[in-house]
């Protein structure tokens, strides 16, 4: 989704957003639709300032309750996973153990007399006693070797894990050591950015958005299971727990499967990418240029679906076949050779529907552009205003976020068992797939399509989704309770 | 090069060549260019181990960052080990990655490379398919780091069943290495190595 800020119905910008994309309004329907959505998931979306302001809250509790420098407090911190509580308690019981656990103390005390303070371990170099320094080991070296060696780990990324240059020794530098020793100002700003990026991805409530060029970090308090969150400023969805495109209902072990796969098998599954299809009827060349797969050819007519090119009519609205992959009985009997053909076929029937909708769903943000225009011409011709279109718009954003679910049921049925738990999963999506291709080639046709009509098949195609989310996103029923907090 | 690097490289060569090591003839350190970037190690196979007899010669890199950053070492003498490349000859020792430390010395790196020849670490393998075989069939992993030895290090044990499948595929118009890998690889089953090499 492109620029939503310069639409002109859009008098009410405090809360221009919702999940999929799309501004939402306040009134008691959207709330309650929000409810019952089985994907609601609470988070914010926080900049990089707020984020370093509740970083700095957790150092300065540590360090005041236990009376030790904040860069102290942030290695222990790092340590712990930003539980400060727990270091506190723990501190108290025995300091010695969590300042051994966090490498601040050598768990053994190191022999001194392994430390020179004469010559330089490193550099065999023999400056002056006060030219040396030392972590809480003892390990002497001289200040120009620390120098050199913060400014080699720095270049490589290295910030809240640099440890001593002794041998065996697993003491970490705390910044303030660190800071003392590196005087250039530009080597200092790329370590406390390190530092910066590697406390957030330590802190198991955070999560930088992995959009492109993308500043914003997620903060919620629940990690597992497949868990959406939508950045504020690039919009991409994502998944708190893994971090992968969100992806409900498969989970997040299954997706990252599957984008492996994908990854691994991108060779054979490419000549289906192709965007233009000969009519099954007349052969004439058409191209894909909406999202909806119910295609009609030009030239004759035909009605046909673009996934498997058959009849439209046999996709009738009581069965959508054409999202069920059909295992072949007889291939048990059958030599590992077939098997293996029988594996790609499979492989490629479920990654030809995955790709499919995914291209839909950028076809489907190409119409949501057009139909803003189109919507803006009206209300310039005096046709209505932008709350007579309404509708309009809020079909064509709900369309995209059931084409997103549906994208997403492919990886889960194709690592499914084959059995009743799976026929009934396809059985939904069949209806899922049905109603939003419905949908999707009434939304392409608005202005034709009857108001009531739209709507309510907006509403079918909703329950659709939500009933399949329902039933088959795990967390639902397994994890729920077993979530850290 | 850095000031540094030569510095401790020169002082460690020196270091090197007075220990006792050197004296015993337990490991050896060779200059390749008078820059000090590149040096030849060399460390003899450890007692009582299928590595015996053998000698062993390491290619050494010193980076410019050197010591704030471990020197390149691979094995240049071809070796069957599960934490050796036999490839490459490519070095898998946390020292020389994550656990270097910038106050290491070549002698004690050359010393734990050795000592890696004695003790290995299966669960850390650089070579998936000699450790396979170090874990599931450990006297026939012996029986081929030996025959390697004798044959790439100048190890003493010459394995006659060995020599003979290797001598059959290179009758057969096989690289005499890359029949000695395929038998290898395959438990010495001349059959399943030949399918594999023809396939
Ligand atoms: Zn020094
Ligand atoms: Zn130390
Ligand atoms: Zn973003
Ligand atoms: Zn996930
Ligand atoms: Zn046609
Ligand atoms: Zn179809």
């Amino acid at each position: 989704m492109s620029a939503e800020s310069d639409m002109e119905y859009s008098d009410n910008d405090g809360d221009d957003y919702d999940y999929y994309g799309g501004q939402d309004d306040c009134d008691m329907e959207t709330v309650d639709r929000s409810k019952a959505d089985p994907e609601h998931f609470i988070f914010s979306c926080l900049k990089v300032e707020e984020v370093e302001k509740l970083l700095n809250e957790s150092i300065e509790l540590l360090s005041n309750s236990l009376q030790i420098t904040p860069s102290l407090a942030k290695v222990m911190l790092h340590a712990y996973e930003w539980n400060a509580e727990e270091i506190i308690n723990k501190y108290k019981e025995n300091a010695n153990d969590v300042l051994v656990f966090s490498h601040v103390k050598p768990r053994v005390p190191s022999i001194q007399g392994n430390s020179s303070r004469t010559v330089c371990a490193v550099c065999a170099n023999t400056p002056p006693i006060h030219k040396y320094s030392a972590l809480a080991c003892g390990h002497y070296f001289c200040n120009d070797c620390w120098a050199m060696h913060f400014e080699v780990q720095i270049k490589q990324g290295v910030s809240n894990t640099i440890q001593c240059m002794a041998q065996d020794c697993e003491v970490l530098a705390p910044e303030d050591f660190v800071l003392s020793h590196v005087t250039k100002p530009a080597l200092r700003e790329r370590y406390q950015q390190f530092m910066f990026k590697d406390h957030v991805k330590s802190h198991p409530q955070l999560r930088f958005c992995p959009g492109p060029n993308c500043q914003w970090i997620y903060q919620a308090w629940v990690r597992v299971g497949a868990r959406r969150v939508e950045c504020l400023g690039c919009e991409t969805l994502t998944c708190f727990s893994c971090g992968a495109p969100h992806h409900a209902p498969t989970d997040c072990a299954t997706i990252r499967r599957w984008l492996t796969k994908c990854a691994d098998d991108s060779e054979t599954a490419n000549y289906i990418s192709a965007h233009t299809k000969d009519c099954p009827k007349c052969q004439i060349c058409i191209e894909k240029n909406g999202g909806c797969n119910h295609m009609q050819c030009g030239a004759c007519r035909y009605d046909f679906c673009w996934v498997c090119l058959g009849d439209w009519k046999s996709h009738g609205s009581e069965y959508y076949e054409c999202s069920r992959y059909k295992e072949d009985p007889n291939l048990a009997n059958d030599n590992q050779h077939a098997q293996a053909r029988e594996a790609l076929k499979k492989y490629l029937h479920y990654y030809e529907r995955w790709e499919n909708h995914a291209r839909s769903l950028k076809l489907e943000e190409q119409t949501l552009a057009n139909l803003k225009s189109r919507i803006n011409q009206k209300v310039m011709a005096g046709e209505g205003t932008w709350i007579d279109w309404q509708y309009l718009w809020d079909a064509a954003r709900l369309l995209k976020r059931c084409r997103y679910t549906l994208q997403y049921t492919y990886p889960y049925a194709y690592y499914m068992e084959v059995g009743p738990r799976k026929e009934l999963f396809e059985y939904q999506q069949a209806q899922l797939e049905a109603e939003i291709e419905n949908l999707s080639w009434k939304v392409e046709r608005a202005e034709t399509t009857d108001r009531g009509d739209l709507e309510n098949q907006m509403d079918i195609a909703e329950k659709r989704r939500t009933t399949l989310l329902k039933d088959f996103l795990e967390f639902n029923t397994n994890n729920a309770s077993s979530s850290k907090v | 090069m850095a000031n540094i690097a030569a510095k401790r490289i020169k002082r460690e060569f020196k270091e090197v060549m007075k220990s006792e090591e050197v004296a015993g003839g337990a490991i050896k350190l060779e200059l390749v260019n008078d820059s000090w970037t590149e040096l030849k190690g060399q460390i003899a196979g450890p007692p009582d181990t299928p590595y015996e007899g053998g000698t062993f010669l390491l290619e050494i890199k010193v980076p410019e960052t050197y010591p704030f950053n471990p020197p390149k070492i691979r094995f240049m003498t071809k070796i069957w080990h599960p934490n050796v490349s036999s490839v490459t000859g490519a070095i898998c020792l946390d020292i020389l990655k994550d656990q270097w430390a910038a106050a290491l010395t070549l002698r004690t790196v050359l010393l734990s490379i050795q000592a890696l020849l004695s003790a290995a670490e299966p669960n850390d393998p650089q070579d998936a398919v000699v450790a396979k075989q170090y874990r599931e069939s450990p006297q026939l992993f012996n029986l081929t780091a030996k025959h390697w030895t004798n044959v790439y290090a100048g190890g003493p044990s010459s394995i006659f069943d060995f020599n003979q499948k290797v001598q059959l595929l290179i009758d057969m118009g096989i690289d005499e290495h890359q029949a000695r890998v395929a038998l290898s690889t395959y438990d010495w089953e001349l059959e399943r190595a030949t399918e594999q090499l023809f396939s």
